[in-house]
């Protein structure tokens, strides 16, 4: 028997998210497992990828449980939307990575837990090698293309 | 067939094939023992100290009785001692004569015996032996057995020190117990949820530090505590030598008062002409340790005063990306500078653990050269000052702090000086998310 896939889906997929701005989306089981999962946690939070040991926190979480009584049809697309805070910003350092996620997990009724996750980028920093060493300012502003006011 | 539980487990990197409920039922088998033993310490030490104390306090007769002998009583295996007190005392008209002294020395229980002889000598000697004048004395027996009798009551001191032992173990397996219970079949999201809820302020300020409206960036507020005499803000050093100075001064005085303490006493032998030829001999090595811990003090404070202080002045701060700052230093001391250069700097660091050990690395991701002076002099008095303008970078991370993880940035100042190893001093800043306008931006070039 084949494990269900958890499938996210962002509004605006793909683009970069601005501090403050509210994130939305849905997500959705490919399949719905042979027994009513026991419960499903959906999370937006960052964490630190690289060297040193990972750094983590969560900026909202929503816990829901399954009864009997009370079951819900995961194949159908669930929304989700949070307001975005105005820190940390995604980052892509030489050895600290900072990314965004929404991650979805459903606790199966056999114990097993099936995971689903979205990145998603909190900000417009570009990674730290495009960052060249020793330019003036003036010089790498415009290496990078932004225009200042 | 696949097995339902792995027992035995492989660590490949951070992956680790075990089962993690069986480690989590472990954990929580190891607080319950913890808590069990803490619980049966702290139960027998009860009954074992402090119940025969409470019989003593209100269940035993108050009577009086007449001291015959003393004597200090050695243990029969080991070098420990316990005051006795042989006493004659009547209950009921019927005489009784017993040695004892406390309700420990009449249960006869090691706990009586302690290793000061003189100190178990000296609480004998309390009592006074005088076949031709008895003197009367308080004494204390058990109204069931009168047989059972005490001439000082009360608990010695360690008692209740002891209960520290069993009380700590009972503590470290009863949070232990809690804390996996609580974060038992939670997700590690679940658990930094529940925890951010139960600190709220974490939540809000990070590292206890930050704005909540900038979560895990440090606000800097040790940074503008101090106003600048040219600008707005001097800024404070990243390290102040000042403390490991006196650190190294400690060592050196300590160390060398050790020393010196003992060659005094070998040169007292050697004037007295019975000289220790061993002590001098093994004094030796010690004595050039610290002379070398007393020069390496001596030149590392010849060191950190002889550059001179280095001021750094800012005209705002927080910085942000984009944003347009300028900057003043100052650099005093008597010097023939052969290079005095000052930089803005992000570096990442990591936070990483082997086995046991927390290690650090660093990385500096980005430099930028704002002032670079050759071939001047410094005159006593008369300070190097020099003022320039800096641009914090449109597209720079901001400053950020994580347990493991840190993005920060600082003002570095590095001065080649004739006849001084080169001196490198940092001053921090923090540089907060860019503002709306500038994020705009950077989406426009992400898309290009």
């Amino acid at each position: 028997m084949h494990r269900p896939i958890v499938i996210i889906r962002l509004d605006g997929n793909g683009r970069v998210y601005r501090p403050g701005e509210v994130l939305s989306g849905e997500f959705r089981l490919s399949a719905l497992p042979e027994r009513p999962p026991k419960a499903l946690e959906v999370s937006v939070l960052w964490y630190t990828e690289g060297k040193g040991d990972p750094d983590m926190a969560v900026h909202e979480f929503w816990r829901y449980r399954f009864s009997d009584q009370l079951s819900v049809d995961l194949r159908r697309p669930q929304r989700f939307s949070t307001q975005l805070p105005n820190s940390p910003l995604s980052y892509e350092g030489q050895i600290v990575k900072l990314r965004w996620c929404v991650r979805v997990r459903v606790f199966l009724a056999d114990g097993k837990e099936v995971v689903g996750q979205k990145v998603f980028r909190l900000g417009g920093i570009p990674p730290a090698k495009c960052i060249g060493n020793g330019f003036a300012a003036s010089q790498r502003t415009a290496l990078l293309g932004v225009v200042d006011p | 067939m696949a097995r339902v539980i792995r027992l035995y487990e492989k660590k490949r990197g951070h992956r680790r094939t075990g089962s993690a409920r069986v480690g989590r039922l472990g954990e929580l088998l190891f607080f319950a023992v913890l808590s069990l033993l803490g619980v049966v310490g702290l139960a027998a030490m009860f009954f074992w100290l402090v119940v025969p104390q409470w019989q003593v306090s209100h269940r035993f007769v108050p009577h009086t009785c007449v001291v015959l002998d003393t004597r200090v009583r050695k243990h029969p295996t080991e070098d420990l001692f316990r005051p006795e007190v042989k006493i004659e005392y009547q209950v009921d008209g019927k005489t009784y004569v017993q040695w004892t002294y406390d309700i420990a020395t009449v249960r006869d229980d090691p706990s009586s015996y302690l290793p000061d002889q003189k100190e178990q000598a000296e609480a004998a000697a309390r009592f006074v032996v005088d076949p031709e004048k008895p003197r009367e004395y308080p004494c204390w027996y058990d109204p069931a057995d009168p047989h059972l009798v005490v001439v000082c009551r009360g608990s010695k001191w360690w008692t209740w020190l002891a209960f520290s032992v069993p009380l700590s173990v009972l503590l470290i397996g009863a949070v232990g117990l809690v804390y996996t219970w609580v974060s038992w079949d939670k997700s590690a999201e679940r658990k930094a949820a529940i925890s951010s809820r139960l600190a709220p302020k974490r939540v809000l300020r990070a590292n206890g530090e930050s704005r909540p409206q900038f979560p895990y960036v440090p606000d800097g507020k040790e940074i503008t505590n101090s106003p600048g005499t040219k600008l707005r803000f001097r800024l404070p050093m990243a390290a102040s030598p000042g403390w490991p100075l006196f650190g190294l001064f400690l060592a050196a005085v300590l160390w060398n008062g050790i020393v010196g303490a003992a060659a005094v006493y070998a040169f007292t032998l050697f004037s007295q002409g019975r000289p220790d030829w061993r002590l001098n001999i093994g004094l030796i090595p010690f004595v050039i340790i610290g002379l070398a811990l007393l020069g390496y003090f001596i030149r590392r404070l010849v060191m950190t005063t002889g550059v001179g202080p280095t001021l750094v002045e800012i005209s705002d701060h927080p910085l942000v990306p984009g944003g347009n700052y300028r900057l003043f230093v100052s650099q005093s001391g008597r010097l023939k500078v052969q290079r005095f250069s000052v930089a803005l700097v992000c570096e990442e660091e990591a936070v990483y653990r082997q086995g046991t050990n927390a290690r650090s690395e660093t990385r500096e991701v980005f430099r930028q050269q704002l002032l670079c002076h050759e071939g001047f002099e410094v005159g006593s008095g008369v300070p190097f000052e020099a003022e320039c303008t800096m641009q914090v970078p449109g597209g720079a991370m901001h400053s950020f702090r994580a347990a493991n993880n840190q993005v920060r940035w600082k003002v570095l100042v590095a001065a080649e000086a004739d006849g001084w190893p080169p001196v490198v001093r940092g001053f921090p800043v923090v540089v907060y998310p860019p503002s709306e306008h500038n994020i705009l931006a950077y989406q426009c070039t992400d898309r290009l």
